[in-house]
C-alpha cells in the first residue's frame, strides 16, 4: 500500500509544474495584451514592441503548453510502467507469501507461536492435526493442553527458559497428549523473540520422534533386560580385543571383580583379581588364546578385596574384527553358590559313603576279627616258644631272637589290620593321593578273606604288574572295591552247581587308564536291571539299603572316572570302572 | 615232662613222631614250627592241603595240625578227602571263632581235638600228646593186624576152613563131622593153625579170629 501512496503524491507534483509554466507564460502575454489595448499612448515602436512581448509571449506559452503537456505524457507513461512493475511485485510477494504460507502449514514440522502467558498465537495446520486438532481449537489456548499433566511443570519450565534467554533457542524432548489421548514424543527447538510491538512471544518448532524414542526405549529396554538377565545368572559379559589388548565389561562383570564401572579395563587389572593360586594358569590359558586365537573356556578363582574368595567360569569365543584381527567375546560366571552347593553335596555324599562304609564293616566284623586273630595266635604261640626256649639248659637265644623278631611282624601285622579299619571308619576329607590300585585291591582283600571263607567262595587275582599310579582318596578306592567283592560274594550265594569264583583284574586299558574289573559267577545282572543298578536305593537283595552301588558310582565318577556293570558271557556279572593315570601337571 | 611226648614211649616204629603243620598263614605256622621245635618234636609245615599231599609222609607216628579254614580245600573237605584216601592220621584243628558248627562237624569225622587260635601252648602241646599217643597206638594195631593177615595167608584153604569152625567154637568130632573128614586129621590141622597163626592158646586164636573178622559163615576174613 505504501509505495502505491508515494507514486500518486509524485504524479500530482509533476503536472502542477506544467501547469505553473503555462500560467506564468499566459500571464505575460495578457499583460503585454492589455498594455497594448489599454496604453497611454500607441507609440510606434513600444507598440510593437509590445506586440512582439504578446506574440512572442503567447508563442512561448503555446511551446511551453506543449512541452509540458510533452513532459507530462511522457512522465505519466513513466508513472504507469512503475505501477504496473509495483504490482507485479506485489502479485510475486503475494503469491510467495502463499507459497510460505503453504509451506508453514503443511511442512511436517509442527509450528506453535505463544506468548508468554503459553496462550497459543498461531499453529500451523500440520501441528495442529498433529495432535489431532483443528488450528481454531488450538488458538487463544494455553498451549498447556497439548501436554500430558506429568509433563506440564516441564513444559512450563521450559518456556520460561526460553523467555530469560531472549534470541537463544533451546531444544528439548517430551511428551505430548492428542485429543484422542494416545501420545507422542517431540523434540522441539524453541526461542524467545520480541515483536515489533515490543510483545514477547516464544516460537516452537517441533518434530515427532515417537518412533526413534521407541526405538530407544526398546533399545534400553533390552539393555535392561540384559543387564537384568546377567545379574540373574551371575554371568558378565566381555569383549577383548587382543591387538590393542582392549577389554569391555559388562555391567555384571564389573560387579563379579568388584571394580567400578569404567569404560574399558586393563588386563593388568584383570589379572590383578585372580588368586594368587591361579593366575599363571590363567595367564597360560590367556597367552596361548591369544596366541592361537582359539577358543577358550577355563574356571579359576577371584580373591577379593576383603579376603573372600569367588569361583568363576568363562568360556570365550574368538570372532576376526574389521581388521583382520582377532577379537574374543564371551562370559564369565560367578559359580561361587554352585561350587558351595557341589561342596555341599559332596559332604552329603561322603558322610553317606562313611555310613555305608561303617555298615559294611559291621558285616565284615567276623572277616576283620578273623585278620586280627591270625597274628594274635602267631604272637601268643612264639612267645611261649620263646619261653621254652628260654627254660631250656642252656637257653637257646639265637631262637629266642629270631622268635621274638618274628613276634614284632606280626605285632605290626595286627595293628595295621587295626589300621586300615580304623581308616575305614574314620570320616576323612578327600585326600587324592598317587596310589597304585594293586595295593589297594590287596588291603580289601585281607579284610574278605572270611567272607570268601564262609560264602566258600574262592578268589582269583589277575593284576597286572607295573601299573602306573592313579591319583584317588585311598580309603574310597577301598569302598568301591569291598562294596563290589561283596557284592560279587553275595550274587554267588544262591551258586550251588558250580564252583563259586571271584576274579579281580587290574589292567591298563585303550585310553590309557586304569581299568579294574570285579567278576563273579552269580546271578548276573537281568537286563531290564542293568541300568538301574547304580539307582540310590535300588537293590535285588532282602537286607540291602541299595547304597552300595549307587555310592561306589558317585565316588567312580569324582575321581574322574566310570563304573559299569555288564552280564558275562557266562554265568555271573562283571563290574568294571576306570580311573584316568596320575599326571604330575593334572590340578 | 609234659611237653615232650615222644621221649615217654618207646619208639614203635623206625622214626620219631612227626607233627605236620598245615595252615595257609605263615606266621601261624612258623609260631608253631617254633614252639614244637622248642619241646623237642619233629615238625613239618606246609601252607596248604595240597602240598600236604604231595610230600612223602614218614614212616613214623604223628599227628596233623590243620587251620580249619583253608583257601580252596577246606580242613573239613580235607579231612573227608584224607578218610577216602585211607590215611587215618590224628586231626588236630584250629578253628577261628565263630566256627562252631565246623568243629562239630570236624569232631564228628573224627578229630581228636580242636583249639581256638589264640590257643595256650600247653593245650596245644597236650593235644598232640594225645594225637600222636592215638596214631602210635593205631600204628601198632595196624602192624599187628597186618602181621595177623600175612599169618592167615599162609594157611591152606582147608586149614581156613578148620579155623572158622574151631574159633566158632565147634569139637573136633563136630569139625569132621561138618567138612567130612578125620577126626585126627582135624587134630593136624588144628596143629598147624596154631603154629602158623602162633597162637599160644585157643582163646588167643579166637580173639585173632575176631580181629580178622573170621565167622563160621564166611569161612575168610573179612576185608
Amino acid at each position: 500500500m505504501l509505495p502505491m501512496m508515494r507514486s500518486q503524491s509524485m504524479k500530482s507534483r509533476r503536472s502542477a509544474e506544467q501547469w505553473l509554466l503555462g500560467s506564468m507564460a499566459l500571464a505575460l502575454a495578457m499583460a503585454a495584451f492589455i498594455w497594448l489595448v489599454l496604453g497611454p499612448a500607441p507609440a510606434a515602436p513600444a507598440y510593437r514592441t509590445a506586440v512582439v512581448l504578446l506574440v512572442a509571449s503567447l508563442l512561448t506559452s503555446l511551446i511551453m503548453m506543449l512541452r509540458v503537456g510533452n513532459t507530462r505524457r511522457q512522465m505519466e507513461a513513466a508513472l504507469h510502467g512503475r505501477a504496473r512493475a509495483e504490482q507485479h511485485a506485489i502479485e510475486a510477494l503475494r503469491h510467495s507469501e502463499a507459497q510460505w504460507k503453504e509451506v508453514f502449514e503443511h511442512n511436517p514440522v509442527m509450528y506453535f507461536m505463544v506468548d508468554a502467558a503459553g496462550i497459543v498465537l498461531s499453529v500451523n495446520t500440520f501441528g495442529a492435526a498433529q495432535l489431532g486438532y483443528s488450528v481454531s481449537e488450538l488458538l487463544g489456548q494455553s498451549v498447556l493442553k497439548v501436554f500430558p499433566t506429568e509433563e506440564q511443570p516441564a513444559a512450563r519450565s521450559n518456556v520460561a527458559i526460553c523467555l530469560e534467554n531472549i534470541g537463544k533457542t533451546h531444544s528439548w524432548e517430551i511428551c505430548k497428549v492428542r485429543k484422542d489421548g494416545s501420545s507422542l514424543w517431540v523434540r522441539e527447538n524453541a526461542k524467545a523473540v520480541r515483536r515489533l510491538d515490543h510483545q514477547l512471544i516464544v516460537l516452537i518448532a517441533c518434530e515427532d520422534v515417537t518412533e526413534r524414542k521407541e526405538a530407544e526405549n526398546a533399545l534400553r529396554q533390552s539393555r535392561i533386560y540384559l543387564a537384568e538377565a546377567q545379574r540373574l545368572s551371575r554371568t558378565g559379559s566381555f569383549g577383548w580385543r587382543v591387538a590393542s589388548g582392549e577389554i569391555i565389561w559388562s555391567e555384571e562383570t564389573f560387579r563379579i571383580f568388584g571394580y567400578d564401572k569404567a569404560p574399558s579395563i586393563k588386563l593388568e587389572t584383570v589379572l590383578q583379581r585372580i588368586h594368587p593360586d591361579d593366575r599363571v594358569r590363567v595367564q597360560q590359558t590367556i597367552d596361548r588364546a591369544s596366541r592361537d586365537g582359539k577358543d577358550f573356556a577355563h574356571g579359576y578363582r577371584l580373591l577379593m578385596p576383603d579376603g573372600s574368595v569367588k569361583n568363576v567360569h568363562a568360556t570365550a569365543h574368538a570372532v576376526a574384527d574389521a581388521s583382520g584381527g582377532i577379537e574374543f567375546v564371551g562370559a564369565v560366571t560367578d559359580i561361587t553358590s554352585r561350587k558351595r552347593a557341589e561342596a555341599e553335596l559332596h559332604e552329603a555324599q561322603a558322610n553317606l559313603a562313611h555310613v555305608t562304609r561303617v555298615t559294611a564293616l559291621g558285616e565284615l566284623a567276623a572277616s576283620i576279627a578273623h585278620e586280627v586273630n591270625q597274628p594274635l595266635a602267631a604272637v601268643v604261640t612264639n612267645a611261649a616258644a620263646c619261653l621254652r626256649w628260654l627254660d631250656r639248659e642252656p637257653a637257646n637265644l639265637k631262637e629266642v631272637r629270631s622268635i621274638v623278631q618274628s613276634i614284632v611282624e606280626d605285632g605290626n601285622r595286627a595293628g595295621e589290620v587295626i589300621r586300615r579299619v580304623r581308616a575305614l571308619v574314620n570320616k576323612t576329607a578327600d585326600q587324592k593321593a598317587p596310589l597304585h590300585i594293586n595295593e589297594v585291591v590287596n588291603e580289601v582283600i585281607s579284610l574278605v578273606q572270611h567272607e570268601l571263607f564262609s560264602h566258600r567262595v574262592a578268589l582269583r587275582l589277575e593284576l597286572a604288574p607295573a601299573l602306573s599310579p592313579v591319583l584317588a582318596d585311598r580309603i574310597q578306592l577301598q569302598q568301591v572295591i569291598l562294596n563290589l567283592v561283596i557284592n560279587g560274594i553275595e550274587a554267588m550265594q544262591p551258586v550251588k552247581d558250580r564252583p563259586r569264583e571271584l576274579v579281580i583284574r587290574t589292567r591298563q586299558d585303550e585310553t590309557g587308564q586304569v581299568l579294574a574289573m570285579v567278576s563273579d559267577c552269580g546271578v548276573g545282572v537281568a537286563a531290564e536291571n542293568a541300568d538301574r543298578l547304580f539307582d540310590a536305593f535300588f537293590t535285588t537283595k532282602s537286607g540291602g539299603m541299595g547304597m552300595g552301588l549307587s555310592i561306589c558310582r558317585s565316588i567312580v565318577n569324582a575321581h574322574g572316572g566310570r563304573l559299569s556293570a555288564s552280564g558275562n558271557a557266562g554265568p555271573g556279572a562283571t563290574f568294571r570302572f576306570t580311573l584316568p593315570l596320575h599326571q604330575e601337571d593334572s590340578t | 615232662m609234659n611237653g615232650r611226648p615222644a621221649s615217654s614211649h618207646t619208639p614203635a616204629s623206625a622214626e620219631e613222631p612227626v607233627v605236620f603243620v598245615v595252615d595257609d598263614d605263615a606266621s601261624v605256622r612258623e609260631a608253631l614250627r617254633s614252639l614244637f621245635r622248642s619241646v623237642g618234636l619233629r615238625v613239618e609245615v606246609f601252607g596248604s592241603a595240597h602240598e600236604f599231599l604231595q610230600s612223602t609222609l614218614p614212616n613214623a607216628a604223628g599227628c596233623l595240625i590243620l587251620d580249619i579254614r583253608l583257601p580252596r580245600l577246606s580242613g573239613l573237605d580235607f579231612q573227608a578227602e584224607l578218610a577216602k584216601a585211607d590215611i587215618n592220621i590224628p586231626i588236630i584243628f584250629m578253628t577261628g571263632h565263630g566256627d562252631i558248627p565246623m568243629t562239630v562237624r570236624a569232631m564228628k569225622a573224627g578229630a581228636v581235638d580242636f583249639l581256638t587260635k589264640p590257643f595256650r601252648d600247653q593245650d596245644m602241646l597236650d593235644a598232640v600228646t594225645t594225637a600222636i599217643e592215638r596214631d602210635r597206638v593205631r600204628r601198632d594195631e595196624a602192624r599187628m593186624l597186618s602181621g595177623l593177615h600175612a599169618r592167615f595167608a599162609t594157611l591152606t584153604p582147608r586149614e581156613r576152613e578148620v579155623i572158622a569152625l574151631v574159633t566158632a567154637g565147634l569139637m573136633n568130632k563136630q569139625i569132621a563131622a561138618e567138612i567130612g573128614i578125620a577126626e585126627i586129621t582135624v587134630k593136624i590141622h588144628r596143629g598147624h593153625i596154631m603154629r602158623k597163626m602162633a597162637a599160644k592158646s585157643l582163646p588167643d586164636l579166637v580173639r585173632m579170629a575176631e580181629l580178622l573178622g573170621i565167622g563160621p559163615a564166611s569161612g575168610g576174613p573179612q576185608t
